[in-house]
């Protein structure tokens, strides 16, 4: 059973992230586990040491735990084996991988609202805590339904190890399959070729896959810029890609990602 | 809901017409087919005599047929039931024997006004209490209607009510409505639900952030929007945007999608497009433009 973490806040994020998270249950075999992280000098005032600062913890600990509930509260009838979230204080991306490497999660979830600059997921994959994760994220943008998936094909190395990865989330899950190969392009060129043109990257993987009995219904390759090709992308549930931590912003893949207003399995290369 | 159609003898009138007979169809809205042409010396008081000679009597005639041939007869919220000469009071003491029908579950008006243009319609609006006014005009250039320079412009600028503009023919891909003030009418949420189910297309309920996040009361009621159009089986996708990037995302976006924008009091979009600018966001577009009022 995958074990999975799901990192919730008091707002739409994360509850769009949690109905996510409880519609994946129902395709995989996995259990939710939540958490929340207080920072306590979010404020920038030293709430003092010892047992005044354990007191003061406490209290924001309480009103965080509050607030939370009525979250998950909201999503019980539709997710019903959601427990208590795991209530840290601390700074919130040391904490979170404390968490992760402490109860070795397979699978980390978090939400963050589909924006129209790069910024913001540009400094999320750059921060402490994607730099160090040791498991795949999946990055909620917008909540849509899970009936299909894009498997982005890049180099052979890169794919293989994706594909490694979402066997071992998905397995055993129904779901409908596609692999996607792009090749970027200046805008107002938007094209497609169909599994005839598929290339030996492609093939391999679809081999992968068809032997995990995996039948991609579609193996295309789409030409044109990130935005169109980010555009086309928001049909699927689930778009799976890897990524390099050190990636530019100026790249195209990144601004691929960054395009796409459907939810991103990121696999780490 | 009171939809007022502007119309002249043009192809993109004709193409409003149509919409706004879909819109009708869904909302059962009483509607008002406008025609506002130049100062008719003959016009008949009924308009099924012969020898009118106001060049848009035809095609008002035309629009009226066209908009009710939308509905199956026995269907219909605007096919009149019965009708008979009657003696109306029209004045006190005086009595006048008009041809009354009786029996339409909605208003379907058909008036013809001389004069200036954009005050007549806009007149016509406060008359009628509008909802909406709705308008064709070319899609190729800035939007124009033709011999009424920047019309569909200055009536968007200077309405009190919503304003829809269709470009001619433009294929609408997706309805991007830009939320940013705190206080969002049901009657808007509304609108926007019959312009998606009009259209066929997706949603994209546009959040403003000033750089850093959401106001809160802004993201409970794009929580709640969002709810809403779920529970009625609209895919309606977030997208936040950074108040600094707002003008260079809707111009972006204007040239593909249909822009519906709060123009509330208090909407920061209404100190970006203030009244005297929605004209540039209505002649630059090159889809339809949705203003919430």
């Amino acid at each position: 059973m995958l074990r999975t973490l799901v990192y919730l806040d008091a707002d739409l994020a994360s509850s769009i992230a949690l109905r996510y998270a409880c519609q994946l249950t129902r395709v995989i075999d996995m259990k939710l586990h939540t958490v929340h992280v207080e920072e306590p000098d979010q404020d920038g005032y030293a709430p003092g040491s010892g047992w005044v600062r354990r007191t003061w913890e406490n209290a924001m600990l309480k009103t965080g735990e509050f607030e939370i509930a009525q979250l998950i509260n909201a999503e019980k009838s539709s997710c019903p084996m959601l427990g208590a979230p795991k209530m840290l204080v601390g700074d919130r991306e040391n904490e979170i991988l404390r968490e992760i490497q402490r109860e070795s999660y397979d699978l980390f979830v978090e939400g963050s609202l589909h924006s129209f600059t790069a910024k913001k997921l540009y400094d999320k994959i750059h921060s402490r805590l994607y730099r160090h994760i040791p498991c795949p994220v999946i990055v909620v943008k917008n909540l849509v339904d899970l009936e299909k998936i894009a498997l982005i094909v890049r180099d052979d190395v890169e794919s293989k190890k994706l594909v490694s990865m979402f066997l071992k989330i998905f397995s055993g899950a129904k779901l409908n399959l596609d692999l996607i190969y792009c090749e970027f392009q200046e805008p107002g060129k938007l094209a497609f070729k169909g599994k005839v043109d598929k290339n030996e990257t492609m093939s391999a993987v679809e081999e992968i896959l068809m032997v995990n009995n995996w039948h991609p219904e579609n193996c295309r390759t789409i030409q044109g810029s990130p935005e169109e090709i980010g555009d086309v992308l928001r049909n699927y549930g689930l778009v799976a890609s890897s990524l390099h931590h050190s990636i530019s912003k100026k790249s195209n893949w990144f601004q691929l990602l960054s395009h796409i207003p459907s939810p991103i399995l990121i696999c780490w290369q | 809901m009171r939809i007022l159609v502007a119309v002249d003898q043009h192809p993109y009138s004709a193409h409003v017409v149509k919409d706004v007979a879909k819109l009708a169809g869904n909302t059962w809205a009483d509607v008002t087919l406008l025609g506002v042409g130049p100062k008719a010396t003959d016009i008949g008081r009924s308009s099924n005599r012969a020898g009118i000679k106001h060049p848009l009597t035809e095609k008002l005639k035309n629009y009226r047929r066209n908009f009710l041939g939308h509905f199956e007869k026995e269907e219909s919220p605007y096919e009149k039931k019965s009708c008979n000469y009657e003696f109306v009071e029209v004045k006190r003491g005086v009595w006048e024997e008009l041809y009354i029908c009786r029996g339409a579950r909605k208003d379907l008006k058909i008036v013809l006004r001389s004069g200036n243009p954009v005050k007549e319609i806009l007149a016509q609006s406060q008359e009628d209490e509008s909802d909406l006014i709705a308008m064709g005009c070319y899609k190729k250039g800035d939007c124009q209607w033709e011999g009424a320079v920047n019309l569909p412009q200055k009536v968007a600028n200077n309405a009190t009510c919503s304003v829809l503009v269709v470009k001619e023919e433009k294929q609408i891909r997706k309805i991007v409505c830009c939320l940013d003030q705190e206080n969002i009418s049901q009657k808007s949420i509304e609108m926007i639900n019959q312009m998606v189910t009009l259209y066929q297309t997706e949603l994209e309920i546009v959040g403003l952030t000033d750089g850093t996040a959401l106001k809160p009361m802004v993201e409970k009621n794009l929580n709640a929007i969002l709810k809403y159009y779920n529970a009625r089986q609209i895919k309606a996708w977030i997208k936040l945007v950074d108040v600094g990037s707002l003008a260079s995302f809707i111009s972006q976006e204007a040239r593909r999608s249909m822009m519906a924008l709060w123009m509330g009091k208090h909407s920061l979009l209404s100190k970006i497009f203030p009244r005297g600018k929605v004209d540039k966001l209505v002649q630059g577009s090159e889809s339809s433009v949705l203003l919430l009022r």
